[in-house]
């Protein structure tokens, strides 16, 4: 693999951002209380420069950092590509470095690792000393975790899980948590912990480099760790946790370590979510209790601030779940040309390309999609043939509205995987996480004539001779009309 | 004079001259803002009956009408002992 040169840390990434036009400094005091997360709000909807702010009222020395990967060019820069590339770019690199050899993290001294250069124990230990915004006004509290890594190991197999699980500040010592029960953290306490009553040890790392906090929310099976030494190319940089034996990225800006608590729970939410909705219910979720704090000289907390498209909920992951959904589609040897998500779509609907090459393999697209562990954070899985171009939604639409039989091509799926988030779910499937999910069937039926009884796309390209094709673009501005780009 | 905010699905779970037990989070402007506590106290829809303000905010934070004084009586620790 040629040297990949990403960002290896959220200091890194910045600089990089500042560089390229991609982000910006903001040098004027910024309140935490919904003025920082209002202009993260409004930077993901006008799709600009991420905002580096250096200046936090009543926390000097801190700073923010938002938006980190609301756009496709951020997203190519964290991968150490050019600013420029496009989606199917990134795409095709991303999916390479991940089926690549996994590469080990290392552990390094902690003399050496940023993240310790200042640590607060016992009675120091005060979140409200750290500039936890109010990201939405309205929401149930102020939120420590939007961008970052949840860390906890399995109790039992002993494998580590990063995972992005926001986090609210209940108080200077507590935070509660949206940890779904589907999630690899929700399973290790719901199969583990809470039965025997004992507490998790977890770390959460905030400001990670943009690699990290990809893996983090990536719904990939590799071990996080190793995950982002094969996206950087080089491996991560690990130190032991002050109270625990967790570890944790030593170039991350700020650190929280405690347990999981077992017999003690407090509210989270609402909170403004990536479906652009405040839509899952106040409830008593998950329990952190922070037992240390460790930083960085100057540290920057990282905002993302999800609401109406688009900001990183629907980017990112829009891209890491399609990926993934791909891998897993060729894994089982499914003819497709390939998966995407529109971020619009707040990564609910995904779109796959097929060659219909036998009866069924809509069908057997979607029961994979909706069975895989990817399976509760989409409901639409619309599938198309593979002369329509996935990333074309004007295609894809057309696809859709003239060869999905209303009667046969829609397939209802009941009672499946569901989560708290959806906003068309009654409230009752939203208390108890129960889904519903729709395949959309935009395949012309194997078993109708191809010549007699598909319909000819009626088309410039489909319906005319290449020679007609060519004689016509080549006069099209002698005929009069400007040049097509 | 503190500022308090509590979050009900229904404006008619705070009634009035009752020992109730709510989750309340401190407007106080400072660090501590927007930091929670269990409570037992009082409230009144007049709002002088108490020192204190409180203020309401529905099932998806959207901020009520109804203002409330408050009583903060004694303040109810949840947490196991050993935690703390
Ligand atoms: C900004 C952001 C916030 C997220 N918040 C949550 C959350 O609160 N709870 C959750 O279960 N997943 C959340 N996710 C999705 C998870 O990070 C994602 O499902 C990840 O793969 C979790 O790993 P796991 O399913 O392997 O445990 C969030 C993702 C992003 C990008």
């Amino acid at each position: 693999m040629s040297k990949i040169s990403a960002p290896r840390s959220n200091r890194e990434f910045v600089e990089a951002c500042i560089k390229s036009g991609d982000a910006v400094r903001i040098k004027q005091e910024v309140d935490w209380d919904n003025e920082a997360g209002a202009i993260v709000r409004r930077v993901c909807e006008l799709g600009q420069a991420a905002p580096f702010m250096e200046n936090i009222k009543d926390y000097p020395g801190f700073s923010y950092f938002g938006a980190p990967l609301s756009t496709y060019r951020r997203m190519a820069i964290s991968l150490g590509m050019d600013p420029a590339s496009t989606l199917p770019e990134i795409g095709k690199e991303y999916l390479k470095r991940t089926n690549s050899e996994p590469i080990a993290p290392v552990t390094i001294d902690r003399k050496d690792a940023p993240c310790k250069e200042n640590i607060l124990l016992g009675d120091d230990v005060d979140l409200c000393k750290l500039p936890v915004p109010l990201v939405h006004d309205g929401d149930g509290g102020r939120y420590v975790g939007t961008w970052h890594a949840v860390v906890t190991k399995h109790p039992v197999r002993g494998d580590v899980n990063w995972g992005m699980y926001r986090q609210m500040m209940w108080d200077g010592r507590t935070m509660s948590g949206a940890v779904f029960p589907f999630s690899d953290l929700g399973k290790a306490l719901t199969e583990y912990y809470l039965p025997r009553g004992e507490g998790c040890p977890f770390a959460t790392a905030i400001g990670l480099s943009p690699l990290a906090a990809m893996a983090a929310c990536a719904p990939s099976p590799i071990p996080e760790p190793e995950l982002v030494g094969m996206l950087s190319g080089e491996p991560a940089r690990l130190v032991k946790c002050e109270t625990n034996d967790l570890e944790v990225p030593a170039d991350a800006e700020i650190i929280l370590e405690g347990v999981i608590l077992p017999d003690y729970k407090v509210e989270e939410g609402p909170f403004g979510e990536y479906t652009g909705y405040r839509t899952s219910p106040r409830d008593f979720r998950v329990t952190f209790r922070v037992n240390a704090i460790t930083y960085r000289n100057n540290a920057t907390m990282t905002i993302s601030n999800m609401g109406t498209p688009q900001d990183e909920g629907q980017m990112l992951r829009s891209f890491s779940l399609g990926l993934e959904l791909e891998k897993l589609l060729r894994s089982q040897g499914i003819p497709i040309t390939g998966v995407y998500m529109h971020p619009r779509s707040t990564h609910h609907m995904m779109i796959v390309g097929v060659k219909p090459t036998y009866a069924g393999v809509a069908s057997q697209i979607a029961h994979l999609a909706f069975g895989s562990k990817l399976g509760p954070w989409f409901h639409m899985v619309m599938v198309v043939d593979d002369k329509t171009d996935i990333y074309n939604w004007d295609e894809v639409y057309h696809a859709f509205c003239t060869r999905c039989h209303p009667a046969n091509g829609i397939h209802i799926y009941k009672n499946t995987v569901g989560t708290p988030l959806y906003p068309f779910a009654t409230p009752h499937e939203r208390k108890y996480s129960i889904g519903s999910k729709v395949l959309f069937d935009c395949l012309w039926p194997v078993d109708w004539d191809p010549v007699n009884d598909v319909p000819t796309t009626v088309s410039f390209k489909n319906v005319y001779s290449q020679e007609i094709q060519d004689r016509v673009a080549g006069n099209w501005t002698a005929y009069g009309y400007p040049p097509v780009k | 004079m503190n500022q308090w905010e509590v979050f009900v699905m229904d404006v008619a779970e705070l009634a009035e001259g009752q020992d109730l037990e709510l989750t309340i989070r401190t407007l106080n402007p400072g660090v501590q803002k927007y930091t929670y506590k269990r409570v037992r106290a009082q409230v009144s829809s007049s709002l002088d009956q108490f020192a204190d303000q409180l203020q309401v905010r529905l099932g998806r934070g959207q901020l009520s009408k109804a203002r409330f004084s408050i009583r903060v009586i004694e303040e109810i620790q949840r947490c196991p002992a050993k935690y703390l």
